[in-house]
């Protein structure tokens, strides 16, 4: 055991140590070793790098990074997104790159259920995205303490959503997006993007990887025969990481991959995943063409529930997500420009967190779920039917006077629901540039004395414009079928038009 | 829907490993489920079967998933023959039941891959040299020769792959390494993938020679 010093090669005068006990934690393709106060990491690539590969680390931890620190939300960024390397040394030949230490919450505290086997370990996305695991009939399953919620999963794909859009803004491609570059916790709901020093920066950079299988894009595998110097070979880029986003978004919250399913291509098993993944994909949950759906008598036992596209299908994501998923895995498979991009996966999570009403069954594994704009709503998951009346809020904009239009916005309401200024101001976008003050609920739901009722805690200009009353600071109006709420009467503000349904 | 990679250990316990190297043996092959069972993708697709060969030869762990594995303590006689032969013989019996081929209705199995190891050399050399025929032709997708401890001999395991490994003792320490090595090349398949074309082993740990 030895302490280790060694210098930036980006600044001679920066220096970072490290702990050498002879064995390192091994990586992919790096060693990494650990400071002593243990707020970084320094992992050597265990093979020299060329020319333009250290060319590469360093605009990482250089241009890069003080692109995402001179931008907007860099603390969100830096923190709770990326763990993105800020600094590279070297020793002996091999590079090394400085990066900050994952967070505690990152490492599994009980991990399987019926052993300490995992505890400690990294809680790589796969983990949460196999239906096996969270099978209590599974010999290992993970212990329910470590799943968290299907909330919890909206919130995980929206933070890796942001963290692409992010580099796809700075002109970066992340080349190689899978489950093991994503450390994901259920239990915080967060999720951190990892190994970003792979990051391609197009026609500068060729890539060095052409993904990880689940997550290749078609048109990477159909060309993987190809020469690199082909112009046919198609190699990782912006749009082959929205294919690999949509992949994980889908396996996030359906658990189950969207393109593995019980076609067979060719006898020959390497054939016949290269091309269910690469020329001949096909979506599992094609409306039309049921050539590639799942054979449930083929499913083991403990993929029974999450492995069967019949039994939770991906419209129980609702409308909107629904509708990226059929850009994403049937116009889009085979037609990158047709996939949607980061940006856009983002918006249509957060409206959905929008849909979302808790399952009233206290013990349903789930807790939550999408409203299915049916009139007998009932909780895909446990099957546990909706219990009372069910209040449905439209949001319209003011257009230009009188006349108001919706915003294809519906907020789906429940007993301790909170509004936000994002529900009552157009001028205010529900993202990562949110300061607290933004964060605060401006007015809350309740279900008070068989009553549905909106309190208003922080609107200025509430207006209840069926009867033509003002609702000021702590006072509540009920909300009926037709009414229609003005939230505010600043410029950008709302008009909730609600609905009660389940009568 | 998951395909499965079968893996096959076949693992000496004739009369030479008696004594320390058996108690290494069990200690590194626990290391290793161990090491896999952390793995969620080992965990989702890998099978697993173990037979041991001595005098006698047995499958001992039948296939069986990682997480419904039970570990079982691998014994060994105090001396007798070591039959190689035999037990390459009940591997080829073993992987034509076992391997889902793939069909017009059914996903096929990965490529089966197979672990040898050994501190000696075949005593049924007839048989063992029939036996390598119908294993190259059974089309592993990996085949790993380890020859262990002073006595071993590698020219034999060459015969029936060209990855051998060998190891100059047969102690905890070097079997958990070998064990080690040998969960990072079932899971190479996993990580990213290069431009490339073949996969390759990941390099072995520095104490180990590869014998090519």
């Amino acid at each position: 055991m030895q302490i280790v010093k060694v210098n930036s090669i980006i600044d001679a005068s920066r220096y970072y140590e490290y702990v050498d006990n002879g064995s390192p934690k091994q990586g992919g393709v790096k060693d990494v070793y650990f400071s002593p106060d243990r707020k970084y990491v320094v992992a050597f690539f265990r093979t020299p790098l060329d020319y333009n590969q250290k060319d590469r680390i360093k605009r990482i931890v250089t241009l890069y990074l003080e692109n995402i620190k001179k931008g907007n939300a860099p603390d969100y960024f830096l923190q709770d997104i990326y763990r993105w390397p800020y600094d590279a040394v070297e020793r002996d030949g091999k590079t090394g790159v400085i990066v900050p230490i994952y967070d505690s919450r990152f490492f599994f505290s009980k991990g399987y259920g019926v052993n300490d086997n995992i505890k400690g370990g990294e809680k790589v996305g796969k983990w949460f995205t196999a239906p096996s695991f969270r099978n209590k009939q599974y010999p290992l399953s993970l212990d329910s303490s470590e799943l968290g919620d299907w909330i919890s999963y909206f919130q995980i794909a929206i933070s890796i959503s942001r963290g692409v859009k992010k580099m796809h803004q700075m002109g970066l491609a992340h080349s190689d997006l899978s489950y093991n570059n994503v450390l994901v916790d259920p239990v915080t709901k967060s999720a951190n993007i990892i190994d970003l020093d792979g990051l391609v920066v197009p026609g500068l950079f060729p890539p060095e990887v052409i993904g990880t299988a689940d997550f290749i894009a078609p048109e990477v595998l159909r060309t993987k025969h190809l020469k690199l110097s082909d112009v046919g070979r198609i190699l990782p880029n912006q749009r082959t990481d929205l294919h690999a986003l949509a992949v994980l978004i889908y396996m996030y919250l359906l658990r189950r991959h969207p393109l593995r399913g019980g076609k067979i291509w060719d006898l020959d098993t390497e054939k016949d995943e290269l091309m269910a993944m690469g020329e001949k994909a096909l979506f599992v949950e094609h409306p039309n063409d049921k050539t590639n759906q799942v054979k449930t008598d083929q499913l083991r036992k403990w993929e029974s529930f999450w492995g069967n596209p019949e039994k939770i299908p991906y419209t129980a994501t609702g409308p909107y997500l629904s509708e990226l998923f059929r850009r994403a895995f049937i116009d889009g498979l085979h037609n990158p420009m047709m996939r949607p991009i980061a940006n856009e996966w983002e918006t249509a999570l957060l409206k959905t967190v929008d849909l979302i009403q808790p399952c009233s069954n206290t013990s349903c594994e789930e807790k939550w779920y999408v409203f299915d704009n049916t009139d007998k709503p009932a909780c895909p998951f446990c099957g546990t039917p909706h219990k009372g009346t069910l209040p449905v809020a439209d949001l319209y904009y003011k257009f230009k006077n009188d006349i108001w239009k919706p915003e294809g916005h519906r907020l789906m309401i429940y007993h301790n629901q909170y509004l936000f200024k994002w529900h009552a101001s157009r001028k205010v976008i529900r993202n990562e540039n949110l300061g607290p003050e933004d964060k605060k609920p401006v007015g809350y739901f309740v279900f008070h004395q068989h009553k549905w009722v909106l309190v208003n805690l922080a609107l200025d200009g509430m207006k209840d414009l069926v009867t033509q009353q003002e609702i000021p600071r702590n006072a509540m109006v009920e909300l009926t079928s037709g009414g229609k709420i003005l939230l505010s009467n600043e410029e950008g503000g709302r008009l909730l038009y609600i609905t009660i349904t389940n009568l | 829907m998951t395909r499965r990679l079968l893996a096959y250990f076949l693992l000496d316990t004739s009369g030479s490993m008696h004594g320390e190297p058996i108690q290494a043996l069990n200690n590194g092959f626990n290391g290793l489920i161990s090491m896999l069972r952390s793995d969620p993708q080992a965990m989702d697709s890998l099978y697993v079967s173990v037979i041991t060969f001595d005098n006698d030869v047995k499958n001992i762990i039948p296939l069986t998933d990682l997480a419904s594995f039970q570990p079982v303590e691998i014994k060994c006689p105090d001396s007798g023959p070591t039959h190689t032969g035999r037990a390459l013989e009940m591997l080829c019996n073993l992987v034509r039941t076992d391997l889902v081929k793939g069909s017009a209705e059914v996903k096929g199995d990965w490529k089966p891959i197979l672990f040898v190891f050994t501190d000696g050399k075949p005593s049924d050399l007839q048989l063992y040299r029939e036996s390598t025929t119908k294993v190259k032709a059974l089309d592993f997708g990996m085949i790993v020769g380890c020859a262990a401890g002073p006595k071993s001999e590698i020219s034999f395991l060459k015969e029936l792959t060209n990855e051998v490994v060998r190891l100059d003792t047969t102690d905890v320490n070097t079997l958990s390494t070998f064990f080690r090595w040998v969960s990072s090349s079932i899971q190479a398949g996993s990580k990213s993938q290069g431009t490339g074309e073949n996969m390759v082993l990941p390099p072995p740990p520095g104490e180990l020679i590869i014998v090519v």
